[in-house]
């Protein structure tokens, strides 16, 4: 029967090409937006590397050009900043903070090997205030003041792609202006970017300010004790404002800032699942109109089967294999094309994110398939076969 | 073979209320070949369909082979036309997507256990029986109406049903194409012993059956043995 029914589509291809082609489409606009769901999805489940709750980000910008004179400045706001007992730690950041709009990166080499990573400047205490794992060698501080090179603490994903099986502790890394980096430690994951963002290769590196005497620095992250809120907020900014004349400052927290940076990766994901609902739909009413036309259409042929030995649930489940052998068809089309992402690498996109929207999606282009079919379906079962094939 | 018992079929519509048979009772035995006559809107293919089990009857009793058809399932009747039955019609009612030979292996995909293969081979059979051995990949459209009734005829025996019943099969063709298919129910009712009913306008088809039974108005107005029927026994 089921070949009976793959011949029957087959021979009408002509007739049933709008409808394949539909599919097909569908077919590809779903694989395309589960694809990026899935993706974010399964980023969203993986550790950030870090720990952001009670802690605040101090944006401070100074109202002169001395890079000297504001140094100055911020060495007595932060001295005054860690007088607080409200305040658990903090360490100064380049601008590229956790869920900040901002990215540094650098072409670093090992022997022979390269790679573009993301560079995070920050102060020791950094570990402590986003709450750091180090799974393997520690992180750097006052005792690599001596050391010649600049200490880094890489992560996991920057180990695969530069060492592979190799231990990188203590090998030394080159950026083109002739610095040398070492490496002395590797946290398992750090994606700051985003919780919806896959990690990237990245390292630490140290801002040492007695050594780096040109480089200002503005970003204070701030790990408060738990309850802090808006009252102490006030009274800090009150405070270091008293410092910084002129400054400006502002304090945001990094859940705040979480939250931005997830609405940026939300809306596109909404509404392109809204316009694909919107296209599921059209495809549905048309698949569903064709079906319902083809049954009056096909009055002869349902009788005659009726005739030969056909109970009106056969007609039934003919109607619906018949629908899902035409799904069948561009689906077989629509895979062909969806595996070529994988297959190719067109993105930097695990496979696994592919194979599991096309699983989805051709699930729920079956699904929607016997949803169209079930009704026009019913409907020719339950035409009466004298009817069917009266003649005047 | 077939028995029919005090048979009353109404059509009810929302304003009217057709009478299409009344008190009709009939006994065919296994084997005769008969021919119904009767004005347009008389009430043969409704007899037609009472006996094939496409439509109820409003009163009386229909028997298959000595079984009372009543209270049955969809499936049962399904199960009984795909066994004892075969239907001709008058439009052929062939479908235009698939080949002759798919066409003629219908039946047999409806019934239980009988493998691809043996399904291939029963429908050349048919086909050769009709003669059209030469067109099994053809389609419908492909052929003209004499073939395509062979083709409907070629589908109507795979089965080896033990009835066929036949509306008006030659009334779209013309007598030469008739006279073909005449030949090949005639072939069918003697050579392998099929109960065949056949509605037709023309009396000198009928002439040629065994039987002839008369229809005016949803009743039967004449039912007698051919003249054939006696030439044919001596
Ligand atoms: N489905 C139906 N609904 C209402 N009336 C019908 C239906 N089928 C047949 N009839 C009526 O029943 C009568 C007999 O029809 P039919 O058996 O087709 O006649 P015949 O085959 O002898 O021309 C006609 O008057 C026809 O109009
Ligand atoms: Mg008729």
């Amino acid at each position: 029967m089921i070949r009976h029914l793959f011949k029957l589509i087959w021979n009408r291809k002509r007739s049933n090409f709008l409808l394949i082609t539909e599919i097909f489409f569908c077919f590809l606009v779903l694989f395309a937006v589960l694809s990026l769901i899935v993706y974010n999805v399964r980023n969203y489940n993986k550790p950030l590397g870090f720990e952001h709750e009670n802690v605040w980000l101090l944006s401070m910008r100074p109202d002169t050009d001395s890079t000297a004179l504001n140094r100055q400045t911020l060495e007595q706001i932060m001295q005054r900043a860690k007088g607080f007992q409200e305040i658990e730690s903090m360490a100064l950041t380049n601008s590229n903070a956790p869920f900040a709009f901002s990215q540094m990166n650098n072409q670093l080499s090992y022997g022979e090997k390269m790679i573009m990573a993301n560079e995070y400047l920050v102060q020791d205490d950094f570990d402590k205030v986003m709450r750091m794992q180090v799974s393997h060698g520690r992180w750097f501080g006052q005792q690599d003041n001596a050391s010649h090179h600049y200490p880094i603490v890489i992560n996991r994903a920057m180990q695969q792609q530069l060492f592979e099986g190799e231990d990188p502790l203590g090998k030394l890394l080159h950026r083109n202006d002739s610095s040398n980096y070492q490496v002395v430690g590797v946290v398992e994951h750090y994606r700051p970017s985003s919780e919806y963002t896959a990690e990237e290769p990245g390292f630490f590196n140290r801002i040492q300010l007695p050594r780096d005497e040109k480089d200002f620095y503005g970003e204070l992250l701030i790990k408060v004790k738990p309850g802090m809120g808006v009252e102490f907020e006030e009274k800090m900014v009150k405070e270091l404002s008293g410092i910084g004349k002129g400054w400006t400052m502002e304090v945001t927290t990094l859940e705040k800032m979480r939250q931005n940076k997830a609405k940026v990766a939300k809306v596109p994901m909404i509404a392109l699942t809204i316009i694909c609902v919107f296209l599921i739909l059209n495809v549905a009413l048309g698949l569903f109109g064709v079906l319902w036309y083809n049954i009056s259409r096909r009055n002869s042929e349902i009788g005659l089967r009726r005739a030969v030995g056909a109970a009106s649930s056969q007609v039934y489940r003919q109607f619906i294999g018949e629908v899902l052998v035409l799904a069948t068809f561009g689906l077989v089309l629509g895979v062909a094309f969806a595996i070529q992402f994988p297959l190719l690498q067109v993105f930097e996109v695990e496979s696994t994110v592919y194979l599991i929207a096309l699983g989805i999606a051709i699930g729920l282009i079956y699904l929607l398939a016997i949803g169209c079919a079930f009704y026009p379906s019913r409907q020719a079962a339950a035409i009466h076969p004298a009817m069917a094939l009266h003649e005047e | 073979m077939i028995t029919l018992k005090n048979i009353e079929k109404v059509y009810q519509t929302k304003t009217i209320e057709t009478v299409a048979l009344h008190n009709v009772n009939l006994h065919i035995p296994k084997g005769e070949f008969v021919s119904v006559m009767g004005p347009s809107g008389c009430g043969k293919s409704t007899l037609l369909n009472i006996m094939g089990l496409l439509d109820e009857p409003t009163n009386g009793i229909v028997e298959i082979d000595g079984l009372p058809i009543s209270r049955y399932k969809d499936k049962e009747l399904a199960h009984i036309r795909n066994q004892k039955l075969g239907f001709v019609f008058q439009s052929y009612h062939l479908i235009n997507d698939l080949s002759v030979l798919d066409n003629v292996e219908l039946p047999l995909l409806y019934r239980t256990g009988v493998s691809a293969a043996e399904t291939r081979r029963l429908a050349l059979t048919a086909l050769e029986k009709v003669g059209l051995s030469a067109r099994t990949k053809h389609y419908p459209t492909q052929l003209s109406g004499g073939q395509r009734q062979r083709v409907a005829i070629a589908r109507a025996l795979i089965g080896q049903p033990e009835i066929i019943l036949a509306d008006e099969p030659t009334g779209n063709l013309d007598s030469v194409m008739g006279e073909e298919i005449m030949n090949i129910l005639l072939n069918l009712n003697r050579h392998d012993g099929t109960t065949i009913v056949m509605v037709t306008h023309d009396e000198n088809m009928a002439q040629k059956t065994e039987r002839l039974i008369r229809f005016f108005d949803g009743q039967q107005v004449s039912d007698a043995k051919t003249t054939a029927f006696d030439y044919q026994k001596v």
